[in-house]
């Protein structure tokens, strides 16, 4: 009973059912909006449709790719993955080692496809036969009277290289899950951040690291300067200052990153310096305001008494008596504010940079008008262990299929009065491949090519 | 799109239109002597395809890499190299046009539809990464296809030489059994490059993302479709899967790569590959 288990547990047949499972959980998490990944549409989805949602969370598919399914059936395929490499590497060791109990007589051995026998001519030697076979790459074991030979013998390796690989990757993405930061922060031109957990933005809420502290930064935005070409973003330029004075240019592409962590740009915004003062000139109150309105989308936000919705036109225009952008291209940028006190509208017009709007006894003045960048910070270890996963499993998939490995026996013998090579070959997966390879190199070895 | 540009993609799709009903014409009514002459409609197709790319590289001032149009036209192009050098290696393996030519018209009257505009490189793609990731993907996407021609055919002419007078169309093709080994050794090639992919694109992701692995829908298709593949070579290798059943395999896996590329974002508007300049 054990046995048979055990059996089936290592075998290949278990793995591809594994593997066909994991596959087709994966096509469900596409289609289920999952709750992690989708929130808001999640969200909505469960208010259109609140049973089936309940119904689904229960069954753990509105989480899938760490449901308790999901993690049986990754165990499952590192359990089969353990037993099938322990099963193999003694396969593996004996096919890789090498000794003179492999050398056969070409035309009865088993398992050869290829045999030939080819005269050879009167200068040619069986040592230079062999020779000659080494110069091509392969080991020979024997001499004329009767050789062994392989080329690519360590190819069985590559196969544990590869599948020892998963676990590489597997290791380095649980130390990643177990020690990582994520969060985002909102940081103008001119702010500084100390790494303050305050400061990351609530919604998404930061995760914090089950092992390990946050990103332990100081640094302060110098400069963003955006680039836009034909309507298309084609850069971004974010200086940032650390506390020993260092600059670091942050793009798309190409993150600060210090320690374990990394500011990667993911948001921009425009945070004008806006000042309300009074019918005398008074400051009431004034700062930068983060504004999230590059898609044209307007923003809410107050100071003073009033609250406003901004709107803002990157390449303002007025076209057919209606306000529009001719392009994304930050060519006359130009904020359209309404005034609201109370929910009644006060007051609304144009603002460019340096303008001002006049309202109910009041001005606001916008003096400046920078942009603000948002940062999704991560912090995680493991990743060199993981990309040492994926550079092996690289390395071991072109091993193991392009330097297959090839086998041949031969012996140098008088067949009808005749000297001939008597050769018989084969090879791992590619048969006319190497029958093909068979022919020419003994053709060629034989001089018949 | 550039004027060349344009015109140039008009006379591929004229020639592989030409060439693809040409290949049928060969099958259906059993005439493989035009066989040599299609593939040589189909190398006129590959270089005026060429020239569209040179005309919208200068136009542009980056290979076409970005954006439903740039990737079918890079890709289509990717896929007939492929097809012509294989078919240059071994004369009898020309009639894997006949799958892969119908497979490229339709991808670049897909591309057509899609947004041919003259765009500057988007700053998310100002990255050797995308050289590699890309490149690597459609040497895995033509490697495949050719998979799946060879499938067709071996299918067609296992089908033929089970009939009383098997169709001669078939005679300037593979043998059986090479065929199989060809399916074979284009999933193969196709597994690894689509292992460097996959590698490349994880990487380059944690720098433009934050993530190496987010479960992004085109992320997940390509892990399903490499699992596809990977389960494939098992099949091949462990469980002798061979001829027919391999054959039928090579078509359907296919599937998988092309929602990868087409479909996810057909039906998905959540994906971080948005293959479009943005």
């Amino acid at each position: 009973m054990f046995n048979n288990l055990r059996k089936y547990l290592s075998s290949l047949r278990f793995t591809i059912l594994l593997i066909s499972l994991l596959a087709l959980i994966f096509a469900i998490g596409l289609w289920v909006p999952q709750k992690r990944l989708l929130k808001a549409i999640y969200l909505e989805w469960q208010r259109n449709s609140p049973t089936l949602v309940a119904f689904l969370d229960a069954l753990g598919l509105t989480t899938i790719y760490t449901s308790p399914i999901t993690i049986t059936l990754w165990l499952l395929f590192f359990l089969n993955l353990s037993l099938v490499l322990w099963q193999r590497w003694p396969i593996v060791k004996n096919r890789i080692t090498i000794s003179d109990a492999k050398i056969a007589d070409p035309v009865t051995a088993g398992g050869y496809p290829f045999r030939r026998s080819y005269p050879l001519p009167g200068d040619l030697d069986g040592d230079r036969v062999v020779g000659l076979l080494r110069k091509n790459r392969y080991t020979v074991l024997g001499d004329a009277a009767g050789f062994y030979g392989v080329k690519n013998r360590l190819a069985p390796i590559a196969f544990m290289l590869f599948h020892l690989s998963f676990f590489l990757v597997l290791l380095g993405g649980l130390i990643s899950v177990y020690t990582e930061f994520v969060g985002y922060v909102d940081l103008a031109q001119g702010e500084s951040f100390q790494g303050e957990l305050n400061r990351y933005n609530a919604s998404p809420q930061p995760k914090l690291p089950k092992i390990g502290s946050p990103p332990s930064v100081s640094f302060s935005v110098k400069s963003i300067v955006p680039r836009v070409v034909q309507n298309t973003p084609t850069g971004i330029s974010v200086l940032l200052v650390d506390d020993r004075g260092t600059t670091h240019e942050v793009d798309i592409n190409r993150p600060y990153s210090t320690g374990h962590s990394s500011f990667v740009f993911n948001h921009l915004g425009v945070a004008p310096l806006l000042v309300l003062k009074d019918a005398t000139g008074k400051e009431i109150q004034g700062s930068y305001v983060k504004l999230d309105v590059l898609k044209m989308k307007p923003d809410r936000f107050a100071l003073g008494p009033f609250t406003y919705t901004a709107t803002f036109y990157p390449d303002f225009v007025m076209d057919e008596g209606k306000r529009a952008t001719r392009s994304m291209e930050f060519n006359n940028p130009m904020f359209f504010i309404a005034v609201e006190r109370d929910g009644k509208k006060v007051a609304e017009g144009l603002v460019p940079k340096g303008g001002v709007l006049e309202f109910a006894g009041y001005r606001l003045e916008l003096l400046d008008m920078p942009f603000w960048a948002r940062f999704y910070v991560v912090k995680q270890r493991g990743l060199s262990i993981l990309y040492a996963g994926f550079a092996i499993a690289t390395l071991g998939v072109i091993w193991r299929l392009l330097f297959y490995r090839r086998e041949i026996l031969g012996a140098v013998r008088e067949q009808d009065g005749v000297r001939c090579l008597v050769v018989a070959g084969r090879s791992e997966y590619y048969k006319s491949l190497a029958e093909d390879e068979f022919a020419k190199l003994f053709g060629d070895i034989s001089g018949k090519a | 799109m550039a004027f060349w540009e344009m015109v140039f993609y008009l006379v591929s799709m004229v020639a592989y239109a030409l060439a693809g009903g040409g290949f049928i014409y060969s099958f259906v009514f059993k005439n493989p002597r035009v066989v040599s002459k299609l593939t040589a409609l189909v190398a006129f197709g590959f270089l005026a395809q060429t020239i569209a790319i040179v005309a919208r590289f200068n136009a542009t001032g980056h290979l076409p890499w970005s954006g439903h149009y740039e990737y079918t036209l890079m890709g289509g192009w990717f896929i007939i190299a492929g097809t012509l050098f294989v078919g240059w290696q071994n004369k009898q393996l020309q009639g894997l046009a006949a799958g892969t030519v119908p497979l490229v018209l339709i991808m670049l009257g897909y591309g057509y539809m899609q947004n041919p505009g003259l765009t500057p490189m988007a700053a998310s793609l100002k990255t050797v990464w995308l050289y590699i990731h890309v490149y690597f993907a459609w040497l895995s996407f033509g490697a495949y296809s050719l998979a799946m021609a060879a499938g067709v055919l071996f299918l067609l002419k296992q089908k033929s030489e089970a009939q009383e007078v098997p169709n001669p169309a078939y005679d300037r093709f593979p043998s059986l059994g090479r065929l199989d080994e060809l399916i074979f050794r284009y999933v193969v090639f196709g597994f690894i490059t689509d292992t460097i992919m996959i590698s490349a694109g994880a990487i380059w992701a944690k720098d433009l993302w934050g993530s190496y692995w987010a479960w992004d829908p085109v992320e997940t298709w390509s892990l399903i479709s490499w699992l596809t593949y990977g389960i494939t070579i098992h099949l091949r290798v462990t469980f002798g899967w061979r001829e027919k059943r391999l054959a039928w395999l090579a078509v359907a896996a296919l599937s998988t790569v092309i929602i990868c590329f087409f479909g996810v974002n057909l039906v998905v508007n959540t994906s971080l590959h948005v293959f479009q300049v943005r």
